[in-house]
């Protein structure tokens, strides 16, 4: 495989995994903070779905209205969130954004949370990636999408 | 002197709170009424009448029969009620009750009820009187913290997802949430929106919820912390390990 990041790189990535699963308030506000630190690469936020409607059992095809489904703004950039954020991923430039983030999520969060350095995003291109997007896929793009979900990845500032 | 039945071993309080549990020596704590407890329910609506699925037995005419003279029908049973259902689901973050515990409560001190154990719910089917009867007790009492537990017919996830930030257990489908301090309602158990806001009362403290709950976990009583309870439990494993090994040759 030739379509992976170069090995050369400093990129770390990271997972703040919160005690308690956010709001739609804190979650914005500390997206909002993550995006103002020089070095964030890309983000996935994860946890549970907050449907529209009821899919199961007798009450299917209710409305739900959960009031944590709201329309939050990240810079210039808007977008509904559809999960309670459970965790967040990030990939960042190197050591020093790690600390500075770690610097966010303590101001931010109002409770304890984990912070651990992993692997959390796929950096070559896997069969499925050759499915989807072909030989020509962008490397920076894998892993960052929901393969069940049809919401478009969320590049911060583009008008895309 | 009068027998008194052991049910569970150990010397911690999650130890004791099983026990209480199981014998129903349980402390009630809040009200719910009965026509709020049917809307949540969502079997039927809140003040009719129970539909039934037969006539009552008295008008029956049922055929002799000694079980039937040793045993007494249960009301619902009596009345020819429908068979209907209450599930709770319980956080794994220190709920004062597990399916298992409901399920034993149901089952030693309600008659004509039909627990369902599972990973993260527990049902009880019973005649819709006799459901009524355990979920009131079992949504009143300490078996029951509003943030922790709830009715929840379908959905049941929240139960082994971290709380919310209010402390409250999560819910997809949002059929109950913390407003001024209590938790109100408005859905019922399959999150179909019902006509009222149902108060169930004030959540637990964290440390009121550690104090009461039947949950062993290592940041609370940690279950290799009670020596009795491990001992007869590798002793329960041991001998049912035993009575299983059957060579046939």
């Amino acid at each position: 495989m030739t379509n992976s990041v170069s090995e050369a790189d400093n990129r770390i990535q990271v997972e703040i995994f919160p005690q308690r699963l956010l709001n739609a308030e804190t979650a914005q506000m500390l997206l909002s903070e993550l995006n103002k630190v020089d070095g964030v690469l890309k983000a996935l936020i994860h946890g549970p779905r907050l449907p529209t409607m009821v899919s199961a059992g007798p009450g299917t095809g209710e409305k739900v209205n959960h009031p944590d489904r709201k329309v939050v703004q990240i810079a210039d950039t808007v977008l509904e969130l559809s999960i309670s954020v459970g965790r967040i991923r990030l990939e960042v430039a190197d050591a020093d954004v790690k600390e500075e983030v770690r610097a966010v999520c303590e101001r931010v969060l109002p409770f304890p949370f984990e912070y651990r350095e992993g692997l959390y995003f796929h950096n070559r291109v896997t069969v499925s990636d050759y499915a989807k997007y072909g030989p020509d896929a962008d490397v920076e793009m894998l892993g960052l999408s929901d393969p069940k979900s049809h919401d478009p990845i969320c590049i911060l500032g583009s008008t895309e | 002197m009068a027998y008194k039945p052991q049910y569970y071993p150990g010397a911690t309080s999650v130890a004791a709170n099983r026990r209480k549990h199981m014998a129903g020596d349980i402390e009630k704590m809040r009200e719910v009424s009965d026509e709020d407890l049917t809307a949540i329910l969502g079997h039927r609506a809140p003040g009719s009448d129970y539909p039934s699925t037969h006539p009552p037995l008295a008008e029956m005419g049922e055929p002799a029969c000694s079980v039937r003279e040793v045993v007494t029908a249960t009301a619902g049973a009596k009345a020819g009620d429908r068979v209907r259902y209450v599930q709770f689901a319980d956080s794994m973050y220190n709920a004062p009750a597990t399916p298992y515990f409901r399920s034993y409560h149901a089952a030693i001190n309600a008659r004509g009820v039909d627990p369902g154990t599972l990973s993260g719910r527990q049902v009880v089917e019973a005649r819709e009187r006799d459901m009524e009867e355990v979920a009131k007790v079992q949504l009143e009492t300490e078996m029951s913290c509003p943030g922790l537990s709830g009715l929840r017919g379908c959905t049941v996830h929240g139960h082994s997802i971290r709380l919310q930030e209010d402390g409250v257990m999560f819910d997809m489908l949002d059929r109950r949430r913390l407003e001024n301090g209590t938790i109100i309602e408005d859905k019922d158990q399959v999150g179909v929106p019902i006509d009222r806001k149902v108060d169930l009362g004030k959540p637990m403290s964290e440390d009121e919820a550690a104090k009461r709950t039947t949950i062993y976990r290592i940041d609370n009583v940690a279950f290799r912390d009670d020596v009795e309870v491990v001992e007869w439990t590798q002793k329960v494993w041991e001998l049912r390990t035993r009575y299983g090994f059957q060579p046939k040759n």
